[in-house]
């Protein structure tokens, strides 16, 4: 047991703490049973629901089963994921994926952070300021894309009919390959840039007034001061919202099927839309399977990543 | 470094009135903040507005071109749409919504009786490999649906779970268990051990001491942890999508994207149930404001 | 300190319970994964000839279709016709968005349990339906209970036959597996207003028509039609101009696409669709659906349309149009014709079928046949076409009823004759995505047109070839 002390409150600490201890053999029995009994039913669940689908998954991506044709699974091993590894379809799909979460994460972190920042240097109307922003974060996807789909309409849309009132011309925000790929990420970005700002927020009021008084008194530049002061202590802080946004737009499906459906062709087809597609389109099992299993390695890479910094945020 | 969430929200003013910063940037710079924020602040704002401007228009202007901002005729049939069939009687929307009610209910309510003892004992007790757990348990939380969905779907077919309520109460509560114990440890790491200890003292079992004292103060930390888990299971869609066909178990988000694709789309009724849909979440967000952060990371980052 | 000491007792049955649960999950998996096989089924189970006696207790009909007017119109009808029959029967038409459609179907048919007795699929479903098994083979209740006769003998293939009837033909000895439930096809909408009252009669001229409209008339496109990648939208419309144009899908007894589909015929197809129908349509249409050009169409913007004929009903709706108060005056300037003709005068063939999920109950299997029967009687033939449907029988075709009932019903009447239908193998629903992607594609200039439709042989040649292949299905 190594547990960082701000994890958990049973730190060695507290064993030496005025409470005596003098615990009887039989309490610490039921403590035992108690710990058992209150975390097994929990745990047992996700073993049901979470750990045992995956194992059933694993089994199949290494077969030919399909879900709708019946008849035997026959062992194929590795024949599922060369094929999707080696598949340009995939490749297509991961490079698609990958400018979308860079793109989508980069611009959120971007705004969020300049949203954060003005908003910390405003002394009135901070709370309701930062409850409106916070709206776009609350909404369903499935309400964020139908809207979005209704107002990038290229005939009908307000955002096309506002620029026309301006004097420019319509855009086709969803039909065009390099557009329909930005509205993706626009959507994305205005659906999850209140997130990184109300996580930048925290990090920056918790950032100690003293130290920009020193800095003042040392006259240091405005950007001095937010790269050596504000910056490194918001970091930590940003970098986990970074990677929590990295994963989640990583399995990203919901707002790819109402806006876009992967359309025009399958330019915004990204990697989870192309595994339902295989899964439900063709009901080829096995291989959706093993596609789900390799998508699954990426999450808990991606998923190592984020709870180590935030370990180390604790640690702090 | 403690503090924030609670005063980023609330709507008291900075602790320092006078941040040093401010000295040195001149009444432009102020004008200029102020200004830019507004422009963000209407960017991120105007597609609610709009959105709820639909639902209160006519068809015929929800088309217009140039699009009609002010001078439209107010209409409230499409809110009576959402709840009222053309025909008389309950529309399957509003079915929708009462199967939404249901389904996030009960996998709330169970998420909070398998997660709030478990979080309790994993803050209490010395479990072993307790990281590894916890980090185990979030990590499933990280799952991508799609990809679960797959397998769920071949398991619910064996026990005859698809197209059931039941089904989506317990793969919602098992995404949200997850979220539940992490967020409560923290809730519960703030209660100081030393009441348990000292009402065993007093002659309490471990279980009273939880049960009298700690509990009670935990209840607003698990009303927020409930309020999550809720929102959480009312706006999913792709299980929902997945698991579901009929119209008494189908919920709401896949009752609303199925608004459109049919023959024509009246995109003042998918307006319409869009805010009725939005509103319990936004209310409820609202009043668990003070636990937002945690709320949105799953309980990992809480300050 | 006490602490390792109580983790090391606690560490044991933990690690016990860690054991025991996971040898539960391996030997779970295992006996879940051997016991799934029970759908190895050769081929659809039969359908008795005769219709088994019917239960005298209240009872359910489900059906399942996708939300549109015609979903409630067959459920309002059922209920007001069929309960005089069979007062305990009631009916109930499930629907589910069109893009969730086959999805929805195929996953309850997988899990071989079905919330409906009655599904209703798209002709092209059929041949993945029947290879899974999943609904009845209803051969010889057909030859005991329809007058077969009374049919188009194409209609009645279309919508029933497995394998299929690409064109015209039905084959007297191919098993059926449904019967017609509502027929469909493409009609031509145009503006009387805008360019007279007389149709083009060839797809040239239509082409040419729409372009003088478009520029005589700026903020009105010449053209409106499917275009989206979901469902089989922009599939259907390449389909249909490859049939004018002469060209063929695939040769079905050699079981070949590549060099057929993309032959001359096909190329030329493409270049018309791309290159001569694109640039009269209004910018961003790259997405449109039926609801999309109906909205267009209401809307004043275009000046000919093409849409499904059963959805084309919202179309004389005086609250979603602004071409009129009344269906008269929308009527003024809307018209309704058969598809115009270049080398061949196919349209395509729409509408669907009903079938007889084999996972329902005997007692519901025998009320579904029972209620097919009383459907395709030539009266409720003709009061479904009242009601809005559209009917198959020839005299129900020809009936005032169904005439009268729309201004486009004329122009179903004339199209039967006419009409070609997509595969109806088991691989259609990967099949018609790579098409529906890549002719998107090339609409909205992600692909050149020569090489959507190269990509569109190959790799529909490739699934259906890959029935030997062992990994990486569906790719």
């Amino acid at each position: 047991m190594s547990d960082p002390a701000p994890l958990t409150t049973d730190h060695p600490g507290q064993a030496a703490s005025a409470t005596p201890p003098a615990p009887g053999r039989s309490r610490r029995l039921s403590d035992r049973g108690l710990a058992v009994a209150f975390i097994s039913p929990a745990l047992l669940l996700l073993l049901a629901m979470s750990v045992f689908p995956l194992l059933w998954a694993l089994y199949l991506s290494f077969t030919d089963y399909s879900a709708t044709r019946g008849g035997p699974a026959h062992f194929i091993w590795f024949e599922n994921y060369t094929a999707i590894l080696t598949s340009a379809q995939v490749h297509l799909r991961a490079l698609t994926t990958l400018i979308y979460v860079f793109g989508a994460v980069t611009l959120q972190t971007v705004l969020g952070f300049a949203i954060a920042y003005l908003i910390s240097r405003r002394t009135h109307g901070r709370g309701l300021l930062t409850t409106l922003f916070l709206v776009p974060m609350m909404l369903s996807p499935v309400v964020v894309g139908l809207f979005w789909r209704f107002m990038l309409d290229a005939q009908f849309g307000v955002i096309n009919s506002m620029l026309g009132s301006l004097g420019l011309g319509q855009v086709e925000w969803l039909t065009r390959q390099r557009t329909a790929l930005i509205s993706l990420i626009v959507v994305d970005t205005w659906q999850w840039t209140p997130f990184i700002m109300l996580i930048a927020l925290a990090g920056l009021t918790a950032v100690p007034k003293y130290l920009y008084e020193a800095a003042s008194i040392d006259r240091a530049s405005e950007w001095f001061r937010f790269r050596t002061i504000t910056l490194p202590l918001v970091w930590p802080l940003l970098l986990i919202a970074v990677l929590f946004r990295a994963i989640e737009a990583f399995r990203l499906f919901d707002l790819v099927y109402i806006l876009t459906s992967g359309g025009p062709g399958v330019s915004t087809e990204t990697l989870s839309f192309h595994v339902y597609k295989v899964a439900f389109l063709g009901f080829n099992t096995g291989t959706a399977s093993a596609y789900g299993i390799l998508m699954v390695l990426i999450v808990i890479v991606l998923t190592q990543l984020y709870l180590r910094y935030l370990n180390k945020l604790k640690e702090d | 470094m403690a503090v924030s969430v609670d005063e980023a929200v609330s709507t008291g003013p900075v602790r320092d009135h006078t941040p040093s910063a401010r000295r040195f940037g001149g009444r432009g710079r102020f004008v200029l903040e102020v200004a830019l924020l507004t422009v963000l602040a209407v960017v991120m704002l105007f597609p609610v507005l709009w959105m709820i401007e639909t639902s209160i228009k006519e068809n015929r202007d929800v088309y217009a071109i140039p699009a009609k901002f002010f001078d439209f005729k107010v209409t409230m049939d499409h809110f009576k749409d959402v709840f009222v069939a053309s025909g008389g009687g309950r529309s399957t929307l509003s079915v929708s919504f009462l199967n939404s009610v249901v389904v996030a209910g009960v996998s709330t309510a169970l998420a909070t009786v398998l997660g709030v003892p478990a979080a309790w004992a994993y803050s209490r007790f010395a479990v072993k490999a307790k990281k590894d757990q916890l980090f185990f348990i979030l990590s499933t939380r990280f799952m991508p649906p799609v990809v679960v969905v797959i397998p769920i779907f071949l398991m619910y077919r064996q026990v005859g779970l698809i197209d059931t309520q039941l089904g989506l109460i317990l793969i919602y509560t098992a995404f949200n268990v997850p979220f539940t114990i992490w967020m409560m440890k923290g809730f519960v790491d703030e209660v100081p051990a030393e009441y348990e200890d000292a009402a065993m003292l007093d002659g309490y079992t471990r279980l009273q001491a939880f049960w009298r004292f700690t509990l009670p103060l935990l209840l607003p930390g698990i009303a927020a942890t409930a309020v999550f888990a809720l929102i959480f299971s009312w706006n999913e869609f792709v299980f929902a999508t997945f698991l579901t066909s009929s119209d008494n178990v189908r919920t709401a988000p896949p009752a609303i994207a199925g608004l459109i694709g049919g023959t024509t789309v009246d995109w003042g009724l998918v307006a319409a149930a869009s805010v009725v849909f939005a509103l319990p979440v936004l209310v409820f967000a609202y009043l668990v404001r003070k636990h937002l952060v945690a709320g949105v990371t799953l309980g990992a980052v809480r300050r | 300190m006490r602490y390792p000491k109580r983790i090391g007792r606690l560490s044991v049955p933990g690690r016990k319970v860690q054991l025991a649960t996971a040898a539960m999950l391996v030997a779970t998996t295992v006996a879940a994964c051997g016991g799934q096989d029970d759908g190895a089924k050769a081929s659809a189970p039969k359908a008795p000839a005769t219709i088994p006696e019917l239960t005298k207790d209240p009872l359910t009909l489900s059906f399942i279709w996708f939300d549109w007017p015609p979903a409630h119109a067959l459920e309002a009808f059922a209920n007001a016709e069929y309960k005089k029959e069979r007062p305990n029967a009631t009916i109930k038409v499930n629907t589910v968005p069109n893009a969730n459609w086959h999805d929805a179907i195929f996953t309850q048919f997988a899990a071989h349990k079905t919330d409906f007795d009655i599904p209703i699929l798209d002709s092209q479903h059929i041949g993945e339906a029947v290879t899974n098994g999943n609904i009845l083979d209803i051969t010889d209740f057909v030859k005991t209970n329809i007058d077969v006769k009374a049919y188009n003998p194409y209609l009645l293939a279309a919508y029933g036959q497995f394998p299929q009837a690409e064109t015209g033909k039905r084959d007297e000895n191919a098993s059926l597996y449904g019967l017609p439930l509502l027929g469909d096809t493409w009609t031509m909408i145009y503006r009387k207003d805008l360019i007279g009252d007389k149709p083009p009669q060839t797809w040239d001229q239509m082409i040419s028509v729409a372009e003088k409209c478009q520029t005589d008339h700026p903020g009105v496109s010449g053209l409106a039609f499917h275009q989206a990648n979901g469902s089989d939208a922009a599939a259907v419309t390449y389909n249909t101009v490859n049939g004018v144009y002469g060209g063929n899908l695939w040769d079905s007894k050699t079981r070949k696409i590549d060099g057929v589909l993309n032959d001359t015929a096909g190329q030329e197809a493409m270049d018309v669709l791309v290159n001569k129908m694109k640039p009269l349509t209004a910018k961003g249409s790259g997405n449109w659906f039926i609801d999309e050009v109906n909205a267009a169409v209401a809307q004043g913007k275009a000046c000919i349309a093409f849409n499904w004929i059963a959805a084309s009903g919202g179309l004389l709706d005086p609250k979603q149009s602004t071409l009129g108060t009344t269906r008269e005056q929308i009527l003024d300037k809307l018209g309704f014709a058969t598809l115009p003709s270049q080398k061949t005068n196919l349209v395509p063939l729409g509408g669907m079928g009903m079938h007889v999920s084999a996972y329902s109950s005997k007692t519901n299997q025998a009320e579904a046949l029972n209620f097919m029967k009383w459907f395709e009687r030539a009266d409720i033939q003709k009061k479904w076409a009242a009601a809005g449907g559209v009917p198959s029988r020839k005299d129900a075709l020809e009936s005032p009823e169904f005439l009268n009932a729309g201004p486009f019903n004329q122009v179903y009447t004339d199209s039967v004759p006419r009409m070609r239908d997509m595969w109806n193998v088991p691989e259609y629903a990967r099949l018609v995505d790579i098409e529906n992607t890549n002719v998107n594609a090339a609409l909205n200039g992600a692909k050149k047109p020569k090489d959507a439709l190269d990509d569109i042989a190959k790799e529909q040649q490739g699934v259906l070839d890959s029935g030997s292949r062992k990994g990486g299905g569906g790719l």
